[in-house]
């Protein structure tokens, strides 16, 4: 800090003019720091209550997780478990610990605090808990010995070791000293218990996260980063000048126009790479006009899937309710394209054969994506005479709206990024009856659904489980409760000092720092 | 018979001389008209008028500003140009409901409280100056982003922060109008409250309000475009100024005409009021003068 | 005097419950589900419950808000329902940035509005004077956010000789925190390096907003230098041969201070209102653009701690220049 005085004297007055803000003094490379420009805030450091990937990031920083994800296609990796072994029934895991792990306090992460982790993301069931509530015995974790840990599962349930990654591990000490009345959740709230690489030193809410190395971490090599900054930047452009400018050195939300525009920069790199993201304009099967299902039908033939993908950029069509690289993926399946007479035939039969009705539509406010695809669906509507309301709501809104199908709209817009690369993921999350009343599936429900879903949760045979997902997408197909929409492409820009970085399609905008270096 | 004769007449031929000497009041006019004009004739004097409906052509997107596309076209292949000639209704009616809207309370409250004083003066311009102390635009943000989108909840929060100024205005005439002798002779024949105030006094002070609304109409412009650019005003797909330059915001700098085109449409309404509104308050208020 | 001002302090404390009170029943009288909002996705009926008790939700409304103005007593703003954050921790935090923001603009309107003015006046109805006056109405008609993006597309983007958005490069060390305006920091810890960095950020920003302030103060001092050289005193002054640049000096200064004095009036708590627009173009991490989010994700507190603060500086600010003003000119003082 005080270094930097006697250069400002002489650099002070140039400065104005010049526009130093894109110039680094030495001292600068000595604390490598990688800045990191994204749009959406970390509200909240509970590693068991917190989703989003923003928070992913933070978490998947500076706690530690059994197995990581790493790859691409991603595979489980040891991570705080150096090795595992599964049952042969499917429904016991047990995990070999890594001794040399250590909480940022020092003390050892072992087999209790594997436990009490579980137990407590379990008991608060927010968060990541979806993913394994139902599936993990709550009351089955058991400690072995101090480096030795057997998970149990009330089911056998395939991608269990996918699920892993985004399950993190507290310091019950430091947890148990701060617990209050909320299970600790208002200390873990601002403070971090965990072991990761990286400690959050500098937080302010809706500006910057700062991340910095931990002195003498237990995970050894890794990059040479000294720390990060999560730096939250509202407008894609501004995000994307950044990195063009050297001022940010990678950002995470960039638009197709922004990665035109950064093509054959000097100096940045461009990421662009199939992800499982998908992207569907969700229908409300249950309550108003759309639980026709001719209705619905008669949508799906009229929406206009060349003017989405026109104004997506980097993208392909959804061919069906799963992302065509994922194991499971039907290709005979039949799909929807545009076809006016097939969808005024669906309208025929349906109970407003002449349109005439006024549909309402929610999107993210602010998702200029999600503002788009509305526009398009407004304009393919009125092939059939139905007009659109279009409604942009902030994302809470949304989510509360899902509670019940009366206050469901009628078309619903979300994104769905897959924590895990199996087809389990989207497949549950969007379509079992159990996620209703939530925004990853507010109101579709068909009890055929939801048997064939459990029972290749729990189908180890590879052949058996495709089948079953098959039978899945058509029956998901024939009841059209969605419009398929995009598989967006990652878009991801990096200047050219950033080294280490190798690109996994799930959660790979959640930037994982240990590898990373600046050159 | 000789202009003379009729002091008001001779005022206003006086005050309309001297608005015709400025120049810049009759630029102001003009804008005016030109946005009058635009706002009526509306969808059919632009080039592509489904585009203001919300059709979309995705094979000609952000297209540079050529003979075809004035303003070239935008992220969903519409012409800007349609869009901005659109959006002046929608502009013109919020700005002129706000201003409506905000005045006619504002009126009512300064006449009661004028006309009664004592309580109910003291309580009603407590309440107007508090409503001065907050940041309008922040209090209309809150409130239309509970009320949600659209045009209606857009310009309620706005004229919510709108009436205080006509309410002192309304007020500080019917005080010193009340005493005036014509009123009190009424009194004394007998009239109701609420008709002297209707018959007497408000007619009398009728010009230095629409000298006000003449002058807050650019003002309300800008504010219905600010909150639009904040993200919280009309709904899709109604092509408003403000919201047009906020999504555009993602464009820039490569597709530069998205957004520079709506911004000067804001600047040029806002600026051809306000030079109308001072040439209409040296026309219709020459003590205000300065 | 001294009987005066103490009236006048006395007489902000009501101002300032009013104040509460409106911001509380408008905040908290319109729809929207905060509790739902705060509990999250997958929250129960249960949960709801609890964190509806766990932020007083569930008592009603009077009760609610005598909580929160005896909390406010002690600096206590309320808990920001979505991030959990004590709401005075963050507009303490973010405070500086926009005071430091409007202190700016203030500066450079006055800056260059009274000499300005002082120009249009003395070479009246000539070509600087015309210039001047349409100039300033244009400026008063520029959207703030409308010139701020024009700033960046100009200054930022094609030429890039300012930066872009934010108040300071992210690894950069800010100078040492003394009164969180990083300018003023720079100087007093002597980094004038640092002050550059902070002087480039604030340029555009800070000139995007002065505008309308800056044509404000150009034409009153216009107006008020019109008047006084045609008053008889100065004509006679002028005649007894005192040069006009004396005159000018002499009558002027009284003028200029007092018009000051009006423009920081009117225009302080227009300018905090208004950050939300540059801030928001500007990226500029202040309480306009905290006010912005907490609108749109609808979260009350942080808009009533903005707002009350808002009206509070608004408030203390005309009690202090309403005092200048009586020092100035003793007859208004009893208005």
């Amino acid at each position: 800090m005080l270094t930097t005085t006697r250069r400002g004297v002489m650099a002070g007055g140039a400065a104005l003019l010049a526009g130093m803000a894109g110039m680094r003094p030495a001292e600068a490379q000595a604390r490598r720091i990688l800045v990191i420009t994204s749009n959406q805030d970390i509200p909240n450091f509970d590693p068991h209550l917190a989703s989003g990937y923003s928070t992913a990031m933070a978490m998947r920083n500076v706690y530690d997780s059994l197995v990581r994800v790493e790859g691409n296609p991603p595979k489980p990796v040891p991570h705080l478990a150096q090795s595992w072994t599964m049952s042969e029934d499917g429904r016991e895991y047990t995990f070999k610990l890594d001794p040399a792990a250590k909480f940022h306090d020092g003390s050892p992460v072992d087999a209790a605090a594997v436990k009490y982790s579980i137990e407590r993301l379990l008991r608060l069931n927010r968060g990541n808990a979806w993913m394994v509530a139902g599936i993990v015995d709550p009351a089955g974790t058991e400690v072995v010995d101090a480096q030795t840990v057997r998970v149990k599962l009330l089911t056998p349930f395939v991608p269990f070791l996918s699920v892993l990654p985004w399950v993190w591990i507290v310091n019950p000490k430091q947890v148990e000293a701060n617990k209050g009345s909320d299970d600790g959740q208002t200390w873990l709230r601002t403070n971090i218990a965990g072991s990761g690489a990286f400690n959050i030193t500098r937080a302010e809410a809706g500006n910057l996260y700062q991340f910095e190395r931990v002195a003498d971490g237990w995970r050894k090599g890794g990059g040479n980063l000294t720390g990060a900054i999560w730096k939250i930047t509202r407008e894609t452009a501004t995000q994307r000048l950044m990195v063009q400018r050297g001022e940010a050195q990678i950002a995470v939300d960039l638009t197709s126009e922004d990665m035109e525009a950064l093509k054959g920069r000097p100096g940045v790199n461009l990421i662009l790479e199939p992800e499982y993201r998908t992207f569907q304009i969700k229908m409300n099967s249950k309550h108003g006009p759309l639980a026709d299902k001719n209705l619905r039908k008669a949508i799906a033939c009229a929406f206009n899937y060349q003017g989405m993908l026109d104004v997506s950029g980097y993208a392909e069509l959804m061919k069906g309710p799963l992302p065509e690289s994922i194991d499971g993926f039907d290709k005979e399946l039949p799909i929807y394209r545009t076809d006016l007479e097939k969808a005024k035939e669906f309208l025929a039969k349906s109970r407003s054969p002449n349109g005439g009705i006024k549909l309402t539509l929610a999107h993210v406010s602010g998702l200029e994506q999600q503002r788009r695809w509305a526009l398009v669906l407004l304009d393919s509507l009125r092939a059939l005479n139905i007009e659109l309301d279009i409604k942009p709501m902030i994302w809470p809104d949304m989510v509360a709206a899902c509670r019940s199908p009366e206050t469901v709209p009628d078309f619903f817009m979300v994104y769905q990024t897959a924590n895990y690369g199996d087809a389990d993921n989207l497949a549950y999350a969007g379509f079992h009856s159990s996620r209703n009343g939530n925004w990853q599936n507010p109101v579709y429900a068909n009890p055929e659904v939801d048997a064939v879903l459990d029972q290749a949760r729990a189908e180890a045979d590879p052949e058996k489980r495709r089948e079953l997902y098959k039978k899945f997408q058509r029956i998901v197909m024939d009841d059209s409760p969605d419009i398929f929409g995009v598989l967006e492409m990652r878009k991801l820009a990096m200047r050219n000092n950033v080294k280490g970085f190798a690109f996994t399609p799930v959660a790979s905008n959640a930037i994982e720092l240990f590898p990373l270096s600046l050159g | 018979m000789s202009a003379t004769a009729h002091p008001r007449v001779e005022s206003w031929r006086r005050g309309f001389y001297r608005f015709r000497q400025s120049w810049v009041s009759v630029l102001g006019l003009l804008i005016v008209l030109v946005l009058l004009v635009l706002a009526i004739g509306g969808a059919h004097l632009t080039p592509f008028p489904q585009h203001i409906q919300g059709v979309v052509d995705t094979s000609s997107r952000l297209q540079p500003p050529s003979m075809s596309y004035w303003f070239g076209t935008n992220e969903l292949g519409q012409d800007v140009f349609s869009l901005v000639v659109a959006g002046t209704r929608i502009s013109l009616l919020a700005g002129m409901a706000v201003v409506i809207v905000g005045a006619a309370f504002g009126v009512f409250v300064g006449a009661l409280a004028g006309f009664f004083g004592g309580w109910v003066d003291e309580v009603l311009m407590r309440i107007a100056d508090l409503k001065l102390t907050i940041p309008g635009l922040i209090l209309a943000m809150a409130v239309a982003a509970a009320l949600g989108p659209g045009i209606v909840n857009m310009i309620f929060a706005i004229a919510l922060s709108w009436w205080p100024g006509y309410a002192r205005l309304v007020r500080g005439e019917v005080m010193a109008k009340r005493e005036e002798t014509f009123v009190l002779a009424s009194r004394a024949m007998g009239a109701g409250t609420g008709r002297l105030l209707w018959r007497h006094i408000l007619p009398n002070i009728v010009s230095p309000i629409i000298v006000k609304m003449s002058l807050d109409m650019g003002f309300a412009i800008l504010t219905v475009a600010s909150l639009g650019f904040i993200g919280i005003g009309v709904k899709p797909p109604t092509p408003e100024w403000g919201s047009l330059l906020s999504v555009a915001r993602v464009n820039m700098p490569d597709y530069w005409w998205t957004a520079i085109f709506p911004g000067l449409a804001i600047f040029l309404a806002v600026f051809g009021f306000n030079l109308l509104g001072d040439g209409l308050r040296d026309l219709l208020d020459p003590k205000a003068r300065r | 005097m001294l009987g005066y001002i103490l009236r006048r302090i006395l007489l902000l404390v009501p101002v300032l419950l009013g104040l509460s009170l409106l911001v509380f029943a408008i905040a908290r009288l319109l729809p929207g589900d905060p509790v739902a909002l705060a509990a999250g996705p997958n929250a129960t009926a249960a949960d709801v419950a609890s964190v509806a008790r766990e932020f007083g939700l569930d008592q009603p409304l009077p009760l609610q808000y005598w909580n929160y103005l005896t909390g406010i007593l002690h600096g206590d703003f309320g808990v920001s329902i979505f991030t959990r954050r004590p709401v005075a921790e963050d507009l303490a935090a973010f405070l500086p940035a926009t005071l430091e923001l409007v202190l700016a603009a203030m500066f450079l309107a006055i800056g260059f509005g009274i000499p300005l003015g002082l120009m249009a006046a003395v070479f009246r109805n000539r070509w600087p004077d015309f210039l001047s006056r349409t100039v300033s109405l244009g400026a008063i008609s520029m959207p703030r956010f409308f010139l701020g993006l024009v700033f960046q597309l100009f200054f930022a983007m094609w030429l890039g000789w300012l930066p872009l958005s934010g108040r300071f490069p992210l690894i950069e060390e800010p100078p040492p925190t003394v009164t969180g305006l990083l300018t003023v920091d720079a100087v007093l810890s002597g980094q004038f390096h640092a002050l550059g960095i902070a002087l480039s950020h604030l340029a555009l920003p800070a000139i995007a907003m002065a505008l309308s302030p800056l044509a404000t103060i150009m034409r009153m001092m216009r107006a008020s230098t019109i008047e006084v050289l045609q008053q008889d005193y100065v004509l006679t002054e002028r005649a007894l041969g005192l040069s006009q640049r004396l005159i000018l000096f002499k009558y002027v200064l009284k003028n200029a201070i007092s018009a000051t004095l009006t423009v920081i009036g009117l225009y302080f708590g227009w300018l905090l209102g208004g950050t939300v627009l540059v801030e928001t173009v500007f990226d500029w991490p202040g309480i306009g653009l905290y006010a912005t989010q907490a609108v749109l994700t609808q979260d009350f507190m942080p808009i009533i701690g903005v707002t009350l603060c808002i009206g509070a500086i608004f408030v203390t600010v005309n009690l202090v220049v309403d005092m200048l003003y009586g020092l100035l000119n003793p007859k208004v003082r009893y208005q």
